[in-house]
């Protein structure tokens, strides 16, 4: 009887185990010292590779076990029996059963606001020099804040082209993930395309927020938009440069994402 | 039964990404070289008696192509083209794509009758680098609606474009006929898609133009460049200034 409580236990945290999908990349360039311990591993992973599964808010050396051991879990999924696992690992974890105890709601989403507000940072200063390794979680939920702002104040400006904003957001990506496969010699995936584009989309919110202002079609207007355009496509061809290791390309990656926010701009302007 | 949907589903998609590797080459590009390319396609070439190189490469007449749609959508946007069976964007991007690979493919079955040596690439690298010419005019005229520039455009940037497609050809091929028949062909095409390029999307401005500017603007007159004191008519003075002074 003794044994079948630790056997339902047992199944329960492997159940929680399915849900980390989204758990956080603790990547190099936060301040936080707790990641040291991460570091080597963090460098052996693709670039933005399929979604890894790894803990959060861990304490270092105790961790670093069960996270490797959960990553080949990962290939095992459908199957719910790990023979590898030995109760006393899973006693490391601090995800233990109860309500009360559960780990907070966005941590289990993967919404990590620390994140997403240096991605943002990363963006809003083209100029700095961005880390190679900023890219390898695909997060998607800032970008699809800043779509819905781009669409909510283009409805402030009167027009009501949500359908538009997705639609070009989604076929820009399909074209750029074709674009970068066929330009760059490691590959980049579809998540990790539609992410640095929707973040590079911000100084396009703030051209649609001026729109409500002052109108654009003028020349301060045609300006201001050659300018956002610029903007958007040099952060986005930082960003995938210095992902992809593709040094010298910058320009020939900026064009064509200067084309897309250029289709943005015509839809903002007019 | 759901294994088996799925399993053809990944087939396929691996099928699509296997065809994409076959592009990758043409993509291998360096900055400055397409800028030196983009330069070259508007210079004649002299020496017709060997065969000229062709760079093979895709990067930058698809860049062209879409950077002459979004000149056409511009165009579209600024001179309120309404477009009644379809779409501004299905448009633009029909038209160009449809030019860059029709008349790429109608070249390559004459190349194939007159026996010229080019492979299907290399046609469609030359005739895109020969839109650069087009974006050039078109991204002038589409701002400075003057005709009679258009047509100085028209015949200098379009016509050095095409010299240089025509030269490139004639290098490639023997026999008088052989050359006459393709190289006039290239050129009238390439002549005329600029021309209606030019006439299709914008002819709509003049009218629009007139009512658009000012509220203080009588309306609408068919008057030869009466414009008022904005944007547009610093552009057309300084255009003219220029023009007389040459």
């Amino acid at each position: 009887m003794q044994q079948t409580g630790v056997f339902v236990k047992y199944l329960k945290k492997m159940s929680n185990f399915e849900q980390f999908h989204f758990d956080f990349y603790q990547s190099n360039y936060t301040i936080d010292d707790q990641e040291e311990g991460y570091n080597s591993y963090g460098s052996n992973e693709n670039l933005c590779g399929s979604r890894k599964s790894q803990m959060g808010e861990q304490p270092p050396a105790s961790g670093f076990a069960p996270s490797e051991m959960l990553l080949s879990s990962q290939s095992y999924t459908g199957q719910i029996l790990q023979p590898m696992y030995s109760p006393d690992t899973l006693s490391h974890l601090s995800y233990p059963d109860g309500f009360d105890e559960e780990p907070p709601l966005l941590e289990e989403l993967g919404i990590n606001f620390e994140h997403i507000w240096q991605k943002t940072l990363t963006v809003l200063n083209p100029m700095k020099p961005a880390d190679g390794s900023i890219m390898n979680e695909t997060d998607l939920t800032g970008p699809m804040v800043f779509c819905l702002a781009l669409g909510a104040t283009l409805l402030l400006a009167g027009k009501v082209h949500f359908g538009y904003v997705y639609g070009l957001s989604a076929i820009g990506c399909l074209a750029m993930h074709a674009l970068l496969n066929l330009m760059s010699v490691p590959g980049v995936s579809h998540g990790c395309v539609a992410s640095v584009l929707g973040y590079c989309l911000l100084p396009m919110v703030i051209l649609s927020s001026s729109a409500v202002v002052f109108s654009l079609q003028g020349i301060l207007g045609t300006l201001l938009a050659l300018l956002i355009i610029g903007w958007c496509s040099l952060s986005a061809s930082k960003i995938f440069t210095s992902a992809l290791a593709m040094e010298g390309q910058q320009l020939l990656i900026a064009y064509p994402c200067a084309l897309l926010y250029g289709l943005f701009a015509l839809l903002t302007v007019f | 039964q759901m294994w088996q949907v799925g399993k053809r589903q990944a087939s396929r998609a691996f099928s699509l990404y296997a065809n994409i590797d076959i592009l990758r080459p043409y993509f291998d590009v360096e900055p400055v070289q397409v800028r030196a390319r983009l330069l070259e396609s508007m210079i004649p070439v002299k020496m017709i008696n060997f065969p000229q190189k062709i760079a093979g490469e895709l990067y930058g007449p698809l860049m062209l192509v879409f950077t002459l749609v979004a000149i056409l959508l511009h165009g579209m946007k600024t001179s309120d083209t309404i477009i009644r069976e379809g779409t501004l964007m299905g448009t633009a991007i029909g038209t160009c794509f449809g030019y860059w690979l029709g008349v790429s493919s109608f070249i390559y079955f004459l190349a194939y009758l007159c026996n010229a040596q080019i492979t299907m690439v290399q046609m469609l690298s030359l005739l895109g680098y020969g839109l650069f010419g087009h974006c050039i005019t078109l991204f002038v005229t589409y701002n400075i609606h003057f005709h009679s520039l258009f047509y100085i455009f028209w015949l200098g940037v379009g016509g050095l474009s095409t010299l240089r497609m025509v030269a490139v050809l004639v290098s490639r091929t023997v026999g008088h006929t052989q050359r006459l028949i393709l190289c006039g062909t290239l050129a009238a095409l390439h002549m005329l898609f600029l021309l209606y390029l030019h006439f299709a999307y914008h002819k709509v401005v003049e009218g629009i133009l007139d009512t658009l500017e000012g509220p203080n603007m009588p309306p609408f007159q068919r008057v030869a460049r009466d414009i008022p004191v904005v944007s547009n008519a610093v552009l057309n003075t300084t255009a003219k200034a220029v023009a007389l002074t040459l």
